[in-house]
């Protein structure tokens, strides 16, 4: 954006938190952070998912408890910091799902609790409706207030959210990945708006994978990488490729695995399109292949894989599984078609947590597991199960213990043995590190490596590049809606600040 | 913002549905059948389902909080016959205590108020849900009502005690029958009216809407709400006992069975009239319409001569509509979101520029 910054921002401190740790069992998730914010300024945190963003959010709100360290504000330091002394203190929280009351009008919204009242004690609705719009004015927004919320669009509430902090007199609202949901058009409209506010001295703090727009909005950024605060930069002192590589920093892969690739191609996409969603997607994946697909949330990555599954509508174009034409109405199709879906919530979809191990490894084949008269082979079916414990490695008392009380990484790794249990010929596995100790997270690897060895070729869906760096034959890389860059091992060309900038949509290769 | 019209229109007509509903079945039943019309039945329309009102009234309350209570049948019951008990002589069935009629009325309400509030309790404080907390509730107070009770009805009540269920405020005399203005009616009328203006126009009654919009924005908001909903629960427990006043009143006696087996038709009759069990939706005065709409189909039915099952068939018929709608209510509120959004790609962008700069 060549427009020149006309931020006010001064050099006086308003927020200044220094030395905050933060530990949980087994987890460092802040290590002595410093992090301080200037009056009126804008001022970008970015850093992958687990680098810490939350957890330092979380203590600036009051929600989490810090270890130790202080937050001052203002130089005055805060003795104890509970959600509503830090309301109090002027900090106001935007997340990226709005919570408002979508079934009441914006004017409702704003004055909830406290309406203005005639000399009878009813609500005087004009006064209502007035107060609000008048209010609304002030901030430079200009939105109907008698309508209801649920009829605005996601940048229309994101400003009434911040309306509403404001109104409430915050003086350093943070905005958690506002843009997610958003077009360039609401983009542009709410960004104009939180100049605005910032002209008048209100301070931003911007979470955001998306670095274009941290480039475009902020006046400093953070970086923070494995719960510690790698450094902050005026932004003009940074680009993009200096931002990811204090993002990604200088660690070597965390697993190297040998490709086991075959000749055959057993799933393969011409021409996908959905509209709205993703625009012509095509690939091929061979026998005992690892693909990994990588792009920012709105990319079209996690509709596609949820597509394949027939979890959601896969749209026009066409899709082959082992030579088959493949046309997933839904996740049975997609099970009898050979191809298996390990969800991203793996609590929401992946696994039955009231019910035992046995049942959740063997649910999704009991059609082959019945002997006369639809009676259950107990016998065949704790032999399976047993199997399943073994080769996977899963600590669990015994195969009656209820999922629920396994750790997380023993139940993702009872999903891995429920899909593996299905002998598939695709494995599209959506996030599957997420929420998994390190030792875990290995097993998962070996699993992985295993599997393909058995030819299954395995699609990964993850943001987890250098997961993906170290298992993958291929990535590919999506960005609004198109893969628009591959990288494979046979080209050398998997560099984790290359594919970090690729997903961001960051320049693009010529032939690309 | 223009693009925000039409869909506003289409949601003031999908939320007023119900007088639509009402004109339409008045005008059909008095096209079917000449009798309907009449003086005599136009009067009996709301005497007849009064009682009924009340129950929908209640449930109206709760389900603007996102909650509902399916006890409130049996607290018509209950309310009922303690009440009787109190009233008449021995003979007659009763404790022979024969209290003021006036002191009577005032301690069933408080009885239904008190099982609100124990309802409410257990709901916020404890944590215990709302459908299995009032389901218990709904087999306690029938059980209890059928314990109390002489196991026969009990009838002859004191003049000052029926008067609100049976009474009557005028009667015009017609060449075609008497249309009789009850007070049963008017109660009712006015018992919706005062309903809407507390749920319309007082802190509290927008604070129940917050509520049931979403409950944690509520308390983000600084909205009690735990107090928010004990208090809804009381005012239906309140709404039960009156519901129980004009239904002893109306038929001159309590007996243990009253009031059994309302509650779905009850829930049939907000939910038709626009309410939504999903909280935040819909007004008292739809409500209202809701149980016009039943009544009249109850009436129109009746008058001509359609057998009891083939009522009951049309009512069932009339609930899985109303819940039919409200599911394509919420869909129609959400395809508008997604239409919204879509819109927002590719048109707008004139709009926008205009309207931001």
């Amino acid at each position: 954006m060549a427009e020149t910054r006309t931020s006010q921002h001064s050099d006086e401190i308003l927020l200044d938190m220094r030395g905050i740790s933060k530990s949980y069992p087994g987890v460092q998730a802040l290590e002595d952070a410093d992090f301080s914010v200037r009056r009126g300024e804008i001022h970008g945190l970015v850093g992958k998912n687990g680098a810490g963003k939350s957890t330092l959010m979380g203590v600036l709100m009051g929600i989490r408890e810090a270890d130790s360290g202080t937050i001052a504000i203002e130089g005055e330091t805060l003795r104890h910091a509970s959600p509503q002394t830090m309301l109090d203190a002027g900090i106001s929280y935007v997340p990226q799902h709005i919570n408002l009351l979508n079934t009441l009008t914006v004017a409702e919204n704003i004055l909830v609790g406290n309406l203005p009242k005639n000399r009878f004690g009813l609500v005087d609705w004009k006064a209502v409706n007035e107060d609000s719009q008048a209010r609304l004015s002030r901030l430079g927004l200009k939105l109907d207030v008698r309508q209801l919320v649920e009829g605005l669009s996601v940048a229309e509430r994101t400003m009434l959210a911040i309306a509403k902090a404001l109104f409430n007199n915050a003086r350093l609202i943070i905005l958690d990945e506002p843009t997610a949901a958003l077009t360039r058009v609401d983009i542009d409209l709410l960004f104009s708006f939180v100049r605005a506010q910032q002209q008048q001295g209100v301070a931003f703090i911007y979470i955001s994978h998306h670095l274009e727009e941290v480039f475009e909005i902020c006046d400093r950024v953070t970086v923070m990488r494995d719960g510690r605060i790698v450094g902050t930069r005026a932004i003009d002192e940074i680009d993009v490729p200096g931002l990811v590589h204090m993002m990604v920093g200088g660690g070597v892969k965390e697993y190297e695995r040998d490709s086991t690739a075959g000749r055959e191609v057993v799933f393969e996409a011409s021409n996908l399109s959905r509209r709205g969603a993703y625009e012509d997607v095509n690939f091929a994946l061979r026998q005992g292949e690892v693909v990994g697909i990588s792009g920012l949330q709105g990319s079209g990555v996690d509709e596609l894989a949820q597509g394949l599954f027939g979890l959601e509508r896969l749209g026009v174009g066409e899709v082959y599984v082992g030579g088959d034409a493949y046309r997933p109405d839904s996740p049975k199709a997609a099970f009898e078609a050979g191809v298996a879906y390990l969800p991203q919530d793996r609590h929401r979809y992946g696994l039955i947590q009231l019910r035992s191990v046995r049942e959740n490894v063997t649910y999704s084949v009991l059609d082959r597991l019945v002997g006369r008269l639809g009676v259950l082979l107990r016998k065949d079916e704790h032999e399976l199960t047993e199997e399943y414990i073994d080769k996977l490695g899963i600590v669990t008392p015994g195969p009656e213990q209820r999922t629920l009380l396994l750790s997380g990484g023993n139940q993702q790794k009872v999903v891995f043995a429920k899909l593996a249990a299905t002998q598939p010929t695709v494995l599209i596995l959506h996030e599957p590190t997420q929420g998994v100790d390190v030792q875990a997270k290995v097993d998962i690897f070996n699993i992985i490596n295993d599997l393909s060895t058995q030819g299954v070729a395995t699609m990964i869906i993850s943001s987890e590049v250098r997961e993906l760096i170290g298992l993958c034959d291929r990535i590919f890389v999506m960005c609004g809606g198109r893969i628009t860059r591959e990288f494979s091992r046979a080209a050398d060309d998997m560099k984790p600040e290359d594919i970090l900038l690729a997903i961001e949509g960051g320049p693009l290769d010529a032939d690309a | 913002m223009k693009r925000a019209e039409p869909n506003r229109l289409v949601s003031l007509m999908v939320d007023n549905l119900i007088w639509l509903f009402v004109i339409g079945a008045f005008i059909a039943f008095s096209l079917l059948s000449d009798r309907f019309l009449s003086p005599y039945n136009l009067g009996n329309i709301l005497l007849r389902s009064a009682a009924f009102g009340m129950l929908v009234l209640s449930q109206a309350y709760t389900f603007i909080t996102g909650n509902f209570d399916l006890s409130v049948e049996s607290t018509l019951g209950l309310a009922a016959m303690f009440a009787a008990l109190m009233l008449v002589t021995t003979e007659a069935g009763g404790l022979g205590w024969q209290l003021h009629p006036l002191l009577v009325i005032l301690l069933m309400l408080v009885l239904g108020g008190f099982i609100g509030l124990f309802n409410g309790v257990l709901i916020t404080k404890v944590g215990v849900n709302n459908l299995l907390v009032t389901i218990a509730m709904l087999f306690v107070l029938r059980g209890a009502t059928y314990g109390i009770s002489p196991g026969t009805s009990i009838s002859f009540f004191p003049k000052e005690f029926t008067w609100l269920g049976g009474g009557t405020l005028a009667r015009i005399v017609t060449d075609n029958g008497n249309f009789v203005l009850s007070v049963a009616g008017i109660f009712v009328i006015l018992a919706f009216l005062v309903g809407h203006i507390h749920t319309r126009y007082t802190q509290f009654g927008r604070n129940m809407y917050a509520v049931g919009a979403d409950a944690d924005a509520a308390r983000a908001a600084g909205i009690n709400v735990d107090r928010v909903v004990i208090i809804v629960y009381i005012i239906a427990g309140v709404c039960a006992a009156f519901a129980g006043l004009l239904q002893a009143g109306r038929l001159n006696a309590a007996t243990p069975t009253m009031g059994a087996n309302l509650i779905f038709a009850v829930h049939g009759a907000a939910i038709i009239g626009g309410m939504s069990i999903y909280g935040g939706r819909g007004n008292i005065i739809g409500a209202f319409g809701g149980v016009l709409l039943w009544s009249i189909l109850d009436t129109g039915l009746n008058i001509m001569g359609v057998s009891p099952f083939w009522i009951d068939v049309s009512r069932g018929l009339l609930l899985l509509f109303a819940v039919l709608l409200d599911a394509l209510r919420v869909r129609y509120q959400h395809n508008v979101q997604v239409r919204l959004a879509l819109a927002d790609t590719t048109v707008g962008l004139d709009d926008k520029d205009q309207d931001y700069g």
